[in-house]
């Protein structure tokens, strides 16, 4: 009973892999995927009763045409890009790290231990507060490693886990030992006195070293033997192997380094926006990392305008509280993009061809192919396979 | 101190049966090679359908229950048509549809957030078996959907995928598709069923938290169950009865938590929420302990294909 149901369910072609993608459209395809995005929530927010174009109005206005706005984006986008990096430096080597979240959290409570109770100069403090984030980052990020090499685990599910521990960690403290007793409706520590330094407002100078260590990690990993390992494990994990590279140690390294930046995400955060722990430090941008890495297709570069167009729609969901959105839709959106852009994704790899089964002769040999050799300028004859309807041709 | 035991037991065997049934639907989509990362997004779409339907239609648990599964279905299906059709990154749709689903509910679900369910599953205490004494109690006397969960479910699932030629089809698309596929299989539309069929499962799971376990919805009312059903089913080993085990260790390790809240044991809440964590990940970590051996034999072993898109040669 249940074959026949599921052999109702008729889905009459399938895939052909393209045989060459220009990143171009590539591109095209996560932008189509966006603008699809934005139109079904266009229309969701429109059939519920709320004016899109009001709405798209008044963000465009309020984020792009006032100071506020801007400061906002660069305070946005900081820990964005920071947390995007941290998940496409994972995926080089096919790990998933989806713990960022919960590594940002640990980041920014280590930070906070050192800011809350050690007294010194401010030069001193500061690199001592980055120092001590970044390895809890990578801590965080170590045991997931492991379980992972040791055992098999699956990095997605464990590195998840442990953001709701770290989380709940950061509550600990925030609601206990550290707790501002001063201002009794906030859940956060007192305010740290170790602050980054401001440029634009109230934007800090986090915006640099966010755009400084996906510079590094590009030289890094573009550039040299490291680099040059961690990409050939990446994509073949046994060539890796069998070139005698260290593929287990490969992984631990890359994925502490994850950890470390989603750790320095959280410091700056602490230092430069909050100037607090807070227990809400992170608003998920752990979470809204994976979207800014897989809208750069990781590449470093790519990092800065996904990371900025993230933060814009982040904002977004501030400034529509007074619209009747609540914040949580912003969520949705987010969704909603990156579930269309892992299709596009495909799409702009492959074509659709029909499944030709009960297909007529005429029909078959439309879409069958001929094996065709031509002479070539270096005397070898050329063989191509050649469509008979259009003539295309593949390379054997 | 008795009470305190069975009151853990009690709350194990209703907070676990919501594992349960999400990663009874997460083992069937996964034996026929679809990876469902978005369960827990569909748990909370299932949650706030369920309580919509009962405080804003009609006071009927089994109509939110039917309304959260159609739901369910119907993001299954989505889910399949982006993952199967489509061949899309099962991992990132898994993510998207996580955040698309919290997103989503919590939005829809502003309008009911903090109220109690107009209509619940009532318990039903089954003639004799609840009346043995010591267990009766702890193992007979629950809502429907518990029952469901714990025997229904899982003889149901396991005599479909390991009892059936059907299931061996399931098995074998999840296992080697192309093999599948070779010998006359559908393996595009069995994936696409049985991603259907997980998903109408996890918006069940979702409908029994707000109708059942909480009963309220408020934002965030799943609270990772979604993931810890999916660690579930690695520490299971892909077959529905383990999937039972392990859900009553996380209910009891999770009941551990409210019982010390309860009786007022002087550990910080905070530690507790965290301990339905840890202990998942210990859970994942049991089975490659007890099966030993050499170091290639200790790697978790599931389907082969799973999370693998198919693209016929």
């Amino acid at each position: 009973m249940i074959e026949s149901l599921v052999s109702s369910l008729g889905l009459q072609w399938q895939l052909e892999q393209r045989t060459d993608v220009s990143p171009w459209r590539g591109a095209a395809f996560k932008i189509l995927a966006i603008l699809l995005a934005l139109a079904i929530s266009g229309i969701a927010i429109q059939v519920s009763g709320l004016s899109f174009p009001a709405m798209l109005n008044k963000v465009v206005t309020s984020t792009f045409g006032t100071d506020y706005g801007r400061q906002q984006l660069g305070i946005l986008g900081t820990p964005l890009i920071l947390t995007g990096m941290a998940v496409i430096i994972g995926q080089r080597m096919r790990l998933f790290n989806i713990g960022v979240e919960g590594q940002l959290f640990m980041g920014a409570w280590a930070g906070a231990l050192i800011g809350l109770h050690v007294d010194g100069p401010i030069l001193l403090i500061m690199p001592a507060m980055f120092i001590a984030a970044a390895l809890a980052g990578a801590i965080w990020a170590y045991f997931p490693t492991i379980l992972r090499i040791k055992a098999g685990i699956s990095e997605i599910l464990t590195t998840l886990l442990l953001n709701f521990v770290a989380r709940h960690w950061v509550f600990y403290w925030t609601f206990g030992p550290w707790r501002d007793t001063f201002v009794a409706n906030l859940s956060a520590s007192e305010r740290i006195p170790y602050e980054l330094p401001t440029i634009y407002g109230s934007m800090h100078i986090g915006i640099f070293i966010a755009l400084l260590i996906p510079v590094v990690l590009y030289l890094a990993l573009e550039r040299t033997v490291w680099g040059y390992e961690v990409s050939t494990i990446g994509d073949n994990p046994r060539a890796g192997v069998f070139a005698g590279m260290p593929a287990t140690r490969q992984m631990l390294i890359v994925m502490l380094i994850s950890g470390a930046i989603a750790g320095l995400a959280g410091v700056i955060e602490v230092t430069g926006t909050v100037h607090r722990l807070s227990s809400s430090i992170s608003q998920g941008y752990g979470f809204l990392g994976v979207m800014v890495g897989i809208l750069a297709e990781g590449s470093p570069i790519a990092l800065v305008p996904s990371g900025l167009l993230l933060a814009v729609i982040f904002n977004a969901g501030i400034v529509l509280k007074t619209q009747g959105l609540s914040f949580i839709a912003v969520l949705a959106l987010t969704g909603l993009i990156l579930f269309l852009a892992a299709i596009g994704e495909v799409a702009a790899k492959y074509r659709r061809v029909r499944v030709i089964e009960d297909a007529s002769e005429d029909e078959a040999r439309e879409h069958s192919t001929r094996l065709v050799c031509k002479p070539s300028a270096d005397g070898n004859p050329e063989r191509t396979m050649e469509r008979y309807s259009d003539g295309e041709s593949y390379h054997l | 101190m008795e009470s305190i035991i069975s009151g853990i037991l009690v709350s194990a065997v209703t907070s676990g049966a919501v594992i349960i049934i999400a990663a009874i639907g997460e083992i069937l989509n996964e034996q026929a090679g679809v990876l469902n990362l978005g369960l827990e997004g569909i748990m909370a779409m299932g949650a706030v359908t369920a309580i919509i339907v009962v405080n804003g239609i009609t006071p009927n648990a089994y109509l939110g229950l039917l309304a959260a599964s159609l739901v369910g279905v119907l993001m299954g299906a989505i889910f399949a048509f982006g993952t199967v059709t489509f061949k899309a990154n099962q991992v990132l749709c898994g993510l998207a549809y996580t955040f698309l689903g919290i997103g989503l509910a919590g939005q829809i679900g502003g309008s009911v957030a903090g109220q109690p369910a107009m209509a619940r599953f009532e318990q039903i205490r089954l003639p004799f078996l609840s009346t043995i004494p010591g267990v009766g109690d702890i193992l007979f006397n629950h809502n429907i959907l518990v029952y469901f969960a714990y025997l229904l479910l899982p003889a149901v699932s396991t005599y479909i995928l390991f009892i059936t030629r059907h299931g061996i089809n399931i098995r074998a698309v999840g296992e080697n598709p192309a093999a599948a596929d070779a010998s006359g299989v559908p393996v595009d539309r069995i994936r696409f069923f049985y991603t259907s069929v997980g998903g109408a499962l996890a918006g069940m799971a979702g409908a029994y938290l707000t109708l059942g376990l909480t009963p309220a919805w408020t934002e965030g009312v799943t609270g990772g169950r979604g993931w810890i059903a999916i660690a579930l089913v690695i520490f299971s080993g892909w077959k529905p009865f383990y999937v039972l085990i392990g859900a009553l260790l996380f209910g009891a390790i999770t009941s551990i938590g409210y019982m010390a809240q309860i009786h007022g044991w002087s550990i910080p809440s905070s530690f507790l929420a965290m301990l339905p964590y840890l202990a998942t990940i210990l859970l994942m970590v049991v089975p490659i302990l007890v099966r030993g051996g050499d170091q290639h034999k200790r790697l978790v072993i599931g389907p082969s294909a799973s999370g693998q898109p198919y693209y016929r040669e």
